[in-house]
């Protein structure tokens, strides 16, 4: 790669991966806590011990996870 | 109970390593919680204590260091004024440069600003008489996190429209219509929720931890001093070389924390940067 590149070029280079860390986490926890809490709620007023919970835990995760990966390591 | 090590470390005196059996006692989190000298007793409030005393100085050291680096400012810069130039550009070049571009210069004042603001903030744990970092209080943190998520929302509708910046920050693009639903909320609660508490949490989570840890080996090594115990001049000795190896992990995580001081100050404004700079940029 040419090393003499513009500090616009570097700034694009280095902010995603900087910016990636944080909303990693910040989807992980979003997605467990968002869909965790629907199903925890579900469980509540259905009636269930422990049902959705779990499942919503799921769901959230795979939405974490396929977000992640839709935003930051397809593109 | 006053949150500075020696007041912790005098009210342990009475028990020692070696002494009559009583056991010690770590700090415990008493030391965020100073008494306050006035207490308007309005709920939710901790009535005028010493973390606004510091704060004051901490303001007052970030006041001075301008005034004394800048008040005869020429092109060719003194040592005073050499090092705050040094300071600016560093976070242009490493802060808002890297996250915003060219465009980010027009946020430099407030990033070097807040820098200095939380630096001597944090620093004041170090300060004999004070030692108690503001930023250890989690409504400090947390205002300096609202401002700045304030900012974000500002700032992106201000170049995208509400409209713009808001769709911008809950629906991901390139992604399918059907899964909308359930990576809209994920997005919502990540942007508008996660993502400003992480930021004043990690800040707070650290000053607190640090101090509690300083703290901690401050009241051991006072407790494990003890020359003249009752077991006998042995013990005394062992209990001078106990107590020398808790002040020297004193005196290294003393070292250690002032790093640590001025990393945190660095990672909050390069967040704050790189929040403003994804504001900006809008859709991703």
């Amino acid at each position: 790669m040419n090393e003499h590149r513009s500090a616009k070029d570097a700034a694009s280079d280095t902010e995603p991966s900087s910016a990636n860390g944080i909303t990693l986490v910040s989807y992980l926890l979003g997605g467990l806590a968002f869909w965790g809490g629907v199903g925890w709620v579900a469980d509540h007023f259905l009636g269930f011990s422990a049902l959705f919970l779990p499942i919503g835990l799921g769901v959230g995760l795979v939405g974490a996870i396929y977000l992640i990966y839709a935003q930051h390591v397809r593109s | 109970m006053g949150a500075d090590v020696s007041v912790v470390a005098a009210s342990e005196s009475s028990c020692k390593i070696f002494g009559d059996g009583c056991g010690f006692e770590a700090p415990t989190v008493s030391l965020f919680f100073p008494t306050p000298w006035l207490d308007f007793g309005l709920p939710g409030t901790s009535g005028l204590n010493k973390y606004y005393l510091v704060a004051v100085v901490a303001l007052l050291v970030a006041a001075a260091f301008w005034y004394f680096t800048t008040r005869k400012a020429k092109v060719v810069p003194g040592r005073g004024q050499s090092v705050a130039e040094l300071l600016v550009t560093f976070l242009r070049d490493q802060v808002t440069r890297t996250a915003i571009g060219k465009e980010g210069d027009k946020y430099l004042p407030l990033m070097v600003t807040l820098f200095i603001f939380i630096f001597s903030m944090n620093i004041m744990g170090l300060i004999p008489g004070l030692q108690l970092p503001v930023t250890s209080n989690l409504a400090f943190p947390a205002v300096l996190a609202l401002l700045i998520f304030l900012l974000w929302n500002i700032v992106g509708i201000r170049r995208h429209g509400a409209g713009g910046h808001f769709k911008a920050r809950l629906v991901p693009g390139g992604v399918p219509t059907w899964i909308l639903p359930l990576v809209i909320p994920i997005e919502a609660l990540s942007n508008f929720i996660i993502r400003p508490a992480t930021h004043m949490i990690r800040l707070f989570a650290t000053m607190f931890a640090g101090h509690l840890l300083l703290a901690l080996f401050a009241a051991a090594g006072f407790y494990m001093f003890n020359p003249l115990s009752e077991m006998g001049a042995g013990y005394g000795a062992l209990s001078v070389g106990y107590s020398a190896m808790a002040l020297l992990g004193f005196l290294v995580f003393t070292a250690f924390e002032l790093f640590i001081m001025a990393v945190q100050a660095y990672v909050f404004v390069l967040l704050s940067s790189i929040y403003l700079g994804e504001a900006l940029e809008g859709a991703h």
